[in-house]
């Protein structure tokens, strides 16, 4: 064979080439492909009349939360009242599994050496809905429609929106400056307000809130619809009318007498250790609508378009105390005089529980 | 011109096998190995390249009855050499430690500590139980989903067995391996290769032992009062001078066939169905090497005298778990430590 240079280049490349084919069909051969895997996580509930509920990531799901002390508690026990609709109690543990789960998806370090550890986002996002779905169908009697209550759980509404994508949310909204004064009066710890201090809290809530909006936005108009407490209380037919539209469910006039449902199979269950327990076991009423006025700090007071610019923006006047919230509905101011009087006393059962050390009933994920 | 086609196609034959042949030797990296698509299936059908046995079923279903092998101890006690073992064995994958299955652990004994906490949270209808099965739940997607699926699956995550007891609780078939080591070595390791580690101070020879000693404590406690001697303890030093006779004790105590593939894990890094390695990882670059005795004496002379005299106060767990706190170095090759103290196991292994 005489060798030419042409004809060592064509053995050359015939040789790599023959290398390079059986190194790939090689690996091809012994490494596990891409297996096509369908993943099926259901959970099966069974109420007390043996009806078998199935919940999975596809199952529609409502959100509710909102700043504390801006009626999600009052929200939630109105839906509760719907015999389609099951909300409960705070779980607690949903917003801090968010939190979590927030953590390992920063752009960090952290991120990277999960990716190299071969725990990838898409199956953090898997772990974390399992996790979920196990907590809100099981903490519960089963309904067709589950919803959950974590007030700070609107701050990862996007994120829920994409692992839960039949979901909706309801994002309550509340005049600032009674938010604060509910909190502070009523001494209700929440992680990052100083309850010593009226500034600090109405910061707070104007940053807290005003993420919540904009996720509310992200998730987009026809699943986060935003509920102002003001209406809730001063119209409650006609905002009830919107939600339900909003949930696709029938219209039951329950929604409107919440307080008949507490304690009933299928209805509205409460927790002793939360801190709206004595005040929605009343009916709807305008108690503390305004009560706020008056115990603003003067200071406090002037500055308030600096301090709270979210006021504003939701339409809350911040020169104004209060505000004109409108008018109310006939019932309500009904329901109001009937509270005055004393008729809604918190029963025994439902009286809080006297704990010795601080609770600490929100904990804020840090953002 | 036949001739030379002939030639042509001979020398290629004769390249192909060489290929194959060296390709058969060495490792080579799977290009899947870390690009896994969200898409997971617990219903699995699938066809590996491995030599499995066709009555070897994978199971259709992960649930609590599903029989995990957990992998853990205090960081730098031999933790990785164990699962790379391990993972060497065709029916058995382990993988990479996963790092939030201890984060949600730890947030969970937290929340069950505080008597008010779980007051609170019955009230709220997260019962233990509720919170039990959502936490097996994200288990059991994290363990499943993060390496090529095998019959017995396995987790090492070094401080998960600091909830041994809650794991062996949320999976009553799980089987515990922990993983000790002379605490003097561990802490040894973990300073001249800084190996970050949460609560312990790398400035401090002092500090790392005492909290070497918590640790191990904790860990150790709840194995002995595992259920059923489900948990075994595995002394580092008997592993890497004993390997054959460690690990024939070991996959009888997890009811698997012998084999000697589990003698030679360095042959199957970054192979199917073998031995999957991280960068990330601080271990891996002495774990691509075989089971050998480097890294068992190599504290002696460099701990500082201070902390040499009090050894036996400062970690009592040294002697209780056999090594002598007086002694640098110990004889490793001590008959006693080569015999598992707990009699509960020896008797769960011979019924």
């Amino acid at each position: 064979m005489r060798l030419s240079v042409k004809r060592s280049v064509v053995l050359l490349l015939t040789i790599f080439g023959t290398y390079t084919l059986t190194r790939t069909l090689y690996e091809v051969l012994t490494c596990p492909g891409e297996v096509p895997r369908t993943h099926v996580v259901s959970i099966g509930v069974q109420n007390l009349n043996q009806t078998l509920y199935r919940y999975d990531q596809n199952t529609p799901m409502v959100f509710v939360g909102g700043v504390p002390r801006s009626g999600t508690t009052l929200m939630r026990a109105m839906l509760d009242a719907h015999p389609d609709i099951r909300c409960g109690e705070e779980t607690r543990v949903i917003p801090r599994m968010l939190s979590l789960r927030q953590g390992w998806g920063r752009q960090t370090e952290e991120r990277w050496a999960l990716e190299e550890e071969g725990v990838s986002q898409e199956m953090l996002d898997a772990a974390t809905r399992a996790f979920l779905l196990e907590i809100i169908a099981r903490h519960g009697d089963p309904a067709p429609l589950l919803c959950n209550k974590d007030p700070f759980t609107l701050k990862s509404a996007l994120y829920l929106s994409y692992i839960f994508p039949n979901s909706k949310f309801l994002l309550m909204l509340r005049d600032g400056r009674a938010s604060v004064h509910s909190m502070i009066s009523r001494r209700v710890t929440i992680g990052g307000f100083n309850l010593s201090s009226y500034r600090d809290c109405l910061t707070k809530w104007s940053n807290a809130v005003e993420v919540m909006f904009s996720q509310c936005m992200a998730v987009g108009r026809s699943r986060c619809m935003t509920v102002r407490y003001e209406d809730l209380v001063l119209q409650p037919r006609a905002t009830m009318q919107r939600v339900l539209h909003f949930l696709k469910s029938p219209w039951h006039e329950g929604v409107l007498h919440h307080e008949e449902a507490i304690g009933q199979p299928g209805g509205v269950s409460l927790s002793r250790s939360e801190r709206s327990t004595d005040q929605v076991i009343k009916p709807i009423n305008l108690e503390a609508l305004t009560r706020w006025v008056g115990h603003i700090p003067a200071d406090v007071q002037q500055d308030m378009e600096n301090i709270a610019p979210m006021l504003s923006r939701l339409g809350y006047n911040p020169k104004a105390n209060p505000p004109d919230y409108g008018p109310p509905d006939p019932e309500v101011i009904n329901n109001t005089e009937r509270v005055l009087r004393g008729d809604f006393k918190t029963p025994t059962r439902l009286k809080r529980l006297v704990q010795g050390s601080p609770n600490i009933v929100f904990k804020e994920g840090r953002n | 011109m036949r001739k030379k086609t002939c030639n042509v196609l001979l020398v290629c034959g004769v390249i192909s096998s060489i290929t194959v042949f060296y390709l058969g030797l060495s490792p080579i990296e799977c290009p899947t190995a870390h690009s896994r698509s969200g898409q997971h299936g617990w219903a699995v059908n699938l066809q590996t390249g491995q030599n499995l046995s066709n009555l070897l079923q994978l199971p259709e279903e992960y649930n609590e009855e599903t029989p995990l092998i957990f992998i853990g101890g205090v960081p730098r006690s031999g933790t990785t050499l164990m699962r790379a073992m391990l993972d060497a064995h065709p029916l058995v994958r382990c993988g990479e430690e996963t790092r939030v299955i201890p984060r949600l652990l730890a947030m969970q004994a937290s929340w069950s500590h505080s008597a008010h906490e779980r007051v609170r949270l019955d009230e709220a209808g997260v019962t233990q139980e509720v919170l039990d099965s959502a936490v097996r739940a994200f288990l059991l997607e994290i363990i499943v989903g993060h390496g090529e699926p095998a019959p017995r699956l396995c987790n090492k995550d070094p401080f998960a067995l600091k909830s041994l007891n809650y794991l062996s609780k949320l999976f009553p078939k799980a089987k515990f391996i922990l993983m000790l080591r002379d605490g003097r070595a561990t802490v040894h390791s973990m300073i001249s290769r800084k190996v970050t580690i949460t609560g312990f101070d790398l400035k401090s020879y002092r500090d790392c032992l005492v909290k070497w000693n918590r640790a191990v404590e904790v860990m150790y406690d709840q194995c002995l009062a595992a259920a059923d001697g489900n948990c075994l303890p595995v002394h580092y030093e008997q592993l890497v001078l004993h390997p054959e006779r460690v690990m024939h004790k070991l996959l009888q105590f997890l009811d698997l066939p012998w084999d000697t593939a589990v003698l030679h894990h360095e042959q199957f890094i970054g192979k199917a169905g073998g031995v999957s390695l991280s960068k990330v990882e601080l271990s891996t670059d002495q774990v691509i090497k075989p089971v050998n005795t480097e890294a068992l004496s190599k504290w002696v002379g460099k701990i500082p005298a201070d902390v040499v005299n009090d050894m036996a106060s400062l970690a009592p767990m040294l002697s209780r778990l056999g090594y002598d706190p007086l002694a640098n170095p110990p004889n490793y090759n001590k008959p006693d430590l080569l015999f598992l103290k707990n009699t509960k196991i020896a008797r769960a292994i011979l019924n």
